[in-house]
C-alpha cells in the first residue's frame, strides 16, 4: 500500500517538472473521455433502433415466405446449437464429450439439412431460392462455396506438385490466372455474363451460380494454403510411406494430407472468415443476403437516415459470426497428437 | 538357399558428376546378415535405398526376392518388392499424425487387404517382441528415440517382409538408447531374418554379421565374412578405416 502511495507522489513530483507532458495527457484524456460520452449518449439516446427491432425476422431470413419462416429459423437455430456444442466441448468431461468424428459429421450434415429446409421437398413446399435471404442466405453462400472449394483446391494443390508436365501446367495456369482476377470480376461473370453464353433452355438458378463463382475463385486460394502444408511435411514421410508398399494416392491420402491439411488450418480458416466477408459483394448483384437484406431496408422511406444503426448492427453480427469461426478454427488446432503429448501421462 | 539380393555392376550418380555407386556386385542369400560399413559419403545408404527403388540405378541389374528391378524403374514392380522388403530407416520416419497402433497396421491394411482385427492382433504381437507392449495407443511425439525406432521396426515387420533394410538405424539416439535397438535387431537375426544393415557399430556387426561389406567412393572395397574382416581385413583400405573406428 506505501509502496504504491509513494510512486503516486513520485508521478505528481514528476508532473510538475514536465508541466508540458501533463498538459498532453489532460487533453488526450479528454478527447478520449468524450468520444466515450458522445458514442455512449448516442447509443443510448440519439439512435433510433427500431430499423433493427422491427426487422429482426428479415435479417435472419430475408424475403422468405412468412409462414414458412421456421424452416430456415430452425435452421440457424441447429447452426447456433452445433456451434455451442463445439465451442463448450474442451469443458466437458471427456466421458461425455462427443466424438471429434461425430461433430465433424453434425457439421457437415448441416449444409444437406439447410438446403432442404430452405428449398422445400421431402414433404415440405418448395420455396425458389430466389425468396432466400438475410443471414441464412449469407451463411448458405459461405458453407456451400467453402464445401466445394476445399476438394477443389486440394485437387489443384495436388495436381501442381504432380510429376506429370499437364496437369502440373494446367493447375498451375488456373491457379494464377483465377488470382490475377478480381473476385468482383468473377461474380460479375457468372451472373450476368454466363447466362448470355448458355443456350436459353438452361437456366441455372442465381444463388447456385453464386456458389460456383465463390468456390471457383477460393479454390485458387485454398490450393495455395494447401500447398504450403504440403510443401511443411518433410521428404522422408513420402520415402516411409512408399517403403512400405502405399501407392502414389493412398501416400496422399493417408500420411501426407492429413499432416498438410493440419498445417494448413490457420491459412484455411482466413480463406474462410474472408468467404464470409466476400459473400457480401452478392448484394451489388442482387443477392438479398445480409448486406443487401440491409440496403433495401434502408431504401423504405420509414427507416430514412438511419444508416448508422443498421451498419453497426451488420458489423456487429459479422463479426459474431466471424469470431465464433475463428474459435472453433483455434479449437481444431489444439486437437490431435500435438495436444495430446501433454494431455496423456505416460 | 535362394537369393534375397542380386546385384550386377549397378551404377548411380546423383547430378551426373561424382558417382555414389561405381560397378557394385554382391548378392545376398535369405537368413543372411550383411552389414554394410564405409567412411560417410561412401555409398552405401544409396546400395541399399536402390533395393527397394527409393532410389533408381543408372545401369547394371538388379533383382530384389527374385523381381528384377531394371533403371526403367517401373511402378508396379517397385512395389511389388516394397511389399515384401522392409525398411528402417536413421529418423525413424513415423506417421507424427498416427497412433503407433495406427502406424503399424496402415499398410498392413491398406496394401495387404488383412482385416482390422488382425492387423491389430499382429500389431500389439509385433509390440510385445519389441518390449513396448504399453504403447500401442501413444503417439510417436510421446516415445523416445529408442522406443520410436522399435516401433519403427515393428512396422516394417507387420508387413512380414523376407528381407529387412536397415539404414543406420541407431546414428540418431542418444548412447544409451541404442542397445535397446540393436537388441532387437539381434532377436530378428536369430529368428533367420535377411538383414541388410548398414551401421557405425563394430560390436553389432561383429557378433551379428554373416558378411561384412566394406564401401569406399561408390566402390566395394572388400566383402569379407565377418570374422576375417575384423581380424585380418585383406585391403589396407578396411583396415584403416577399422583402426579409425577404434580410436
Amino acid at each position: 500500500m506505501s509502496g504504491s502511495r509513494t510512486t503516486y507522489r513520485k508521478r505528481l513530483l514528476q508532473a510538475r517538472r514536465h508541466p508540458l507532458q501533463t498538459l498532453l495527457s489532460v487533453v488526450i484524456l479528454a478527447v478520449i473521455a468524450w468520444i466515450i460520452w458522445s458514442t455512449g449518449s448516442w447509443l443510448i439516446l440519439g439512435a433510433d433502433w427500431s430499423v433493427i427491432t422491427e426487422n429482426l425476422p428479415l435479417f435472419a431470413v430475408g424475403a422468405y415466405p412468412e409462414n414458412e419462416r421456421w424452416r430456415p429459423l430452425l435452421w440457424l437455430a441447429l447452426l447456433c446449437l452445433i456451434t455451442a456444442v463445439t465451442l463448450l466441448r474442451p469443458l466437458i468431461a471427456s466421458k461425455w464429450r462427443i466424438s471429434g468424428l461425430a461433430l465433424s459429421w453434425g457439421w457437415l450434415a448441416m449444409l444437406p439439412i439447410g438446403l432442404v429446409l430452405l428449398a422445400g421437398g421431402a414433404g415440405l413446399q418448395a420455396v425458389t431460392s430466389r425468396n432466400w435471404g438475410g443471414l441464412t442466405l449469407t451463411l448458405m453462400l459461405t458453407g456451400f462455396s467453402g464445401l466445394l472449394a476445399l476438394p477443389l483446391g486440394i485437387l489443384l494443390a495436388l495436381g501442381r506438385r504432380s510429376k506429370l508436365a499437364l496437369p502440373r501446367h494446367l493447375c498451375r495456369v488456373y491457379i494464377d490466372g483465377l488470382r490475377a482476377v478480381p473476385l468482383i470480376a468473377v461474380l460479375f461473370f457468372g451472373q450476368l455474363l454466363l447466362p448470355l453464353f448458355l443456350p436459353v433452355e438452361i437456366e441455372i438458378n442465381r444463388v447456385l451460380r453464386a456458389v460456383l463463382a465463390f468456390a471457383l475463385f477460393a479454390a485458387a486460394y485454398v490450393a495455395e494454403d494447401v500447398r504450403g502444408g504440403l510443401q511443411a511435411i518433410p521428404s522422408t514421410q513420402l520415402e516411409a510411406a512408399a517403403a512400405l508398399g502405399l501407392g502414389p494416392w493412398q501416400i496422399q491420402r493417408l500420411v501426407l494430407l492429413p499432416q498438410a491439411l493440419r498445417v494448413a488450418v490457420p491459412a484455411l480458416t482466413n480463406q474462410a472468415i474472408g468467404l464470409l466477408q466476400n459473400t457480401s459483394l452478392m448484394a451489388i448483384l442482387g443477392l438479398v443476403e445480409l448486406l443487401g437484406i440491409s440496403r433495401s431496408l434502408l431504401a423504405n422511406p420509414a427507416y430514412i437516415g438511419r444508416h448508422l444503426e443498421t451498419y453497426i448492427w451488420l458489423a456487429g453480427l459479422y463479426w459474431l459470426v466471424c469470431t465464433a469461426m475463428a474459435l472453433m478454427a483455434r479449437q481444431l488446432e489444439r486437437q490431435g497428437p500435438s495436444s495430446a503429448t501433454s494431455a496423456i501421462p505416460s | 538357399m535362394t537369393i534375397a539380393v542380386r546385384a550386377q555392376s549397378i551404377t548411380k550418380s546423383f547430378n551426373g558428376s561424382q558417382k555414389a555407386l561405381d560397378q557394385v556386385d554382391l548378392s545376398v542369400k535369405h537368413g543372411e546378415v550383411l552389414v554394410v560399413m564405409g567412411p560417410s559419403g561412401s555409398g552405401k545408404s544409396t546400395l541399399i535405398r536402390t533395393f527397394n527403388g527409393l532410389e533408381a540405378i543408372d545401369s547394371g541389374q538388379l533383382e530384389i526376392v527374385g523381381i528384377p528391378l531394371d533403371t526403367d524403374q517401373d511402378e508396379r514392380q517397385i512395389r511389388r518388392i516394397r511389399r515384401r522388403v522392409g525398411m528402417v530407416f536413421q529418423q525413424f520416419n513415423l506417421f507424427p499424425h498416427l497412433s503407433i497402433l495406427d502406424n503399424i497396421t496402415l499398410a498392413p491394411i491398406r496394401v495387404k487387404k488383412i482385416s482390422k482385427i488382425n492387423a491389430e492382433e499382429r500389431a500389439h504381437g509385433l509390440l510385445a517382441q519389441m518390449g513396448i507392449a504399453d504403447q500401442a495407443m501413444k503417439y510417436p511425439a510421446e516415445l523416445s528415440g529408442g522406443q520410436q525406432q522399435r516401433v519403427a521396426i515393428a512396422r516394417a515387420l507387420a508387413m512380414d517382409p523376407e528381407l529387412m533394410l536397415f539404414d543406420e538405424p541407431t546414428s540418431a539416439l542418444d548412447p544409451e538408447r541404442v542397445k535397446e535397438v540393436l537388441d532387437a535387431m539381434r532377436r530378428l537375426a536369430a529368428d533367420g531374418m535377411t538383414m541388410i544393415v548398414v551401421t557405425h557399430e563394430l560390436g553389432f556387426a561383429r557378433e551379428v554379421a554373416d558378411r561384412v561389406l566394406f564401401m569406399d567412393a561408390g566402390r566395394v572395397v572388400e566383402l569379407s565374412d565377418s570374422t576375417t574382416f575384423f581380424t585380418q581385413a585383406k585391403e589396407e583400405r578396411s583396415r584403416r578405416f577399422l583402426n579409425q573406428m577404434k580410436h
